[in-house]
Order: C-alpha cells, then structure tokens, then sequence
C-alpha cells in the first residue's frame, strides 16, 4: 500500500451498501454450499471453498469497513503480524498433536 | 492535581491537540486498538485451535456438531454481518457531520447486537436444557462454549461501548471531532468481532458439522 493509497477517499455510503450485499450473498453461498454437500458429496471440495469464501469476507471487511487499504502499511503490518502468529500458534497446537500420535 | 490537568490540556490545544500524540504518523490511540486486535488474533486463535483439536473428543456423550442448528446460526451470522454495515454507516455519518444518522446507526448496530446476543443465548439454553450438552459435559463442548461465549463477551462489550456512544451523542447533541477517533476506535473493535465470527461460523458451524 502507498502513501497514496492513505490519502485515497473512503467509499461512499452507496458503496458500503454494496459491500454488505456482497458479503451478504457470499454467506448465502456459504451455507447453499453446506447444503449440497448434505444432497451431493462433494469428494471434500467443500472445505476448501468455504475457507476460500470465509477468507474473502475477512479480507473484505477489514480492507472496507475497517478502512485498512486506506491506512498506512505499518497498520496492516501490525494486524497481518498477529494473525500470522495465531496460524502459527494453531500449526504448532496441531503439529505436536500429530507428533503425539506417530510417536505413541 | 484538576489544574495541572486543565493546563496540560490547554496546553495540548496551543499545540494542535491530540494530533500531537502521534507514533509512527499515526494517533497513538489507533495505533493502540491495532496492536491490541491483533493480539486478540492469538486469543482467539488459541480457542479456535482448541476446539479443533478436541471438537470429536466426546467419551460417547452429545456431539456438538450434530445439533447444530445451521439456519438459525446462518441468520444469526447474517444479523452481525449488517450490523458492521450500520456500524460503518455511523462512522461515516459522524465524518459528514450528519449527526443524527450518527445516533440512528449507532443505535441499530447496538440493536442487532444486541439480536446477536439473543440468538446465542437461546442457542445455549437449547442445547444446555433440550440437548443436554453443559460446559462441562465433555471436551468437545467445553471448547464450544469457551470459543462462542468468549465470543459473545466480546459483542456483550461492543453493544455496551456502543450504548455508551448513542447516550454520549444523544446527550450532547452530537459527537465532538475528538470523540468522532473513539468511536471509530469502538467501530474498529465492532469489525473484528465480526471478523471473528467469520471465522468461528465457517470453521465451528460449516465445516464442523460437515
């Protein structure tokens, strides 16, 4: 992100709207996609598209209504660094459970 | 001790305000509420991973995935969802000085808040009274209450800090330029709990019960 981007107008009110109705219907197809998955197995392609759907809508909310593309990259540094350490936390948790299994 | 604070103050005025307290070009108070969001990513980065590792650990009693209520949730989520839409609205009726849409949406982003809330409290007594499944009924529930009620602590505080803003603003008139940063602070924290809820909806409710 440039420093551009910082001084970059925030989007209008007409433009939120249409961002909620985005994450709004990309829910929707969230919870469409659990339900075909009951009908018709879906040979596991349903995890990772919800994950992809579910990381879209976390994308977009903290790049808009959060204002982060309109901040400076320090701050998304920040937040990005967190959240890093939290997949780490979670690789770690998970890695030691699956040592502890080999090796029982 | 009330005058020394009146001249710091005054003092802080003569020198352009709060812009002065700034790191890194950015208002330490903002740069504050970042660093701390981001910390609650290993929060609840920790319960998240903790129902991940014990979500089938059952000792054969109730399994939580299998009584979840995916429609009821879906709109739940859908609730919480709308209320950063009318949180973001506030905000941005506050910077074009439209003071009264700034009341209006704080007041219905505390509302569905405060559905949200409602939603989960009836989910929890089901499954406590209907279902028999209590905190302490075996891991796996544990780890699903720790990670929702956790959860739903953080958005019990939001709706009270956004109480707080509405009955500042309805007080007063209006929210001053100065206390425009605190509720863009409380908008801030409002999103992440969305965020978060995101994340516990697909990862607990969508994948969980496939």
């Amino acid at each position: 992100m440039t420093d551009e981007a910082h001084h970059a107008p925030h989007p209008t009110t007409g433009q939120y709207v249409k961002i909620a109705v985005l994450l709004a219907i990309v829910t929707a197809v969230e919870v469409a996609l659990f339900y075909v998955d009951e009908a018709v197995d879906m040979a596991g392609w349903d995890g990772p598209l919800l994950i992809i759907l579910s990381f879209f809508k976390f994308v977009v909310v903290i790049g808009w209504f959060m204002h982060l593309r309109f901040e400076r990259p320090l701050l998304t540094r920040f937040f990005a660094g967190g959240f890093v350490l939290a997949l780490g936390l979670y690789g770690i948790v998970v890695g030691s459970f699956l040592v502890g299994l080999i090796t029982r | 001790m009330a005058e020394t604070l009146e001249a710091a103050e005054a003092h802080a005025d003569d020198h352009g305000g709060h812009g002065e307290h700034e790191s890194f070009g950015i208002d330490n108070r903002k740069l504050g509420m970042w660093l701390f969001l981001s910390s609650e990513f290993l929060f609840f980065g920790a319960l998240i991973t903790n129902y991940m590792v014990y979500g089938n650990d059952t000792f054969g009693s109730v399994v939580p995935r299998e009584i979840y209520d995916i429609p009821f949730t879906s709109v739940s989520s859908f609730v919480l969802l709308m209320s950063s839409l009318t949180m973001v609205l506030a905000h941005h009726s506050l910077s074009i000085g439209d003071q009264n849409g700034t009341r209006t949406w704080l007041l219905a982003t505390a509302m569905l808040g405060s559905v949200f809330l409602g939603g989960q409290v009836f989910e929890f007594y089901e499954f406590i009274n209907v279902y028999g499944m209590a905190l302490t009924t075996n891991p796996a529930s544990s780890a699903f209450f720790m990670l929702t009620g956790f959860h739903g602590a953080h958005v019990a505080i939001g709706v009270i800090m956004l109480l707080s803003r509405f009955g500042m603003a309805r007080r007063q008139g209006g929210l001053s330029e100065k206390q425009g940063m605190n509720l863009e602070l409380v908008g801030l924290y409002w999103h992440f709990v969305d965020i978060i809820w995101i994340v516990i909806f697909t990862v607990v409710y969508l994948l969980g019960a496939v």
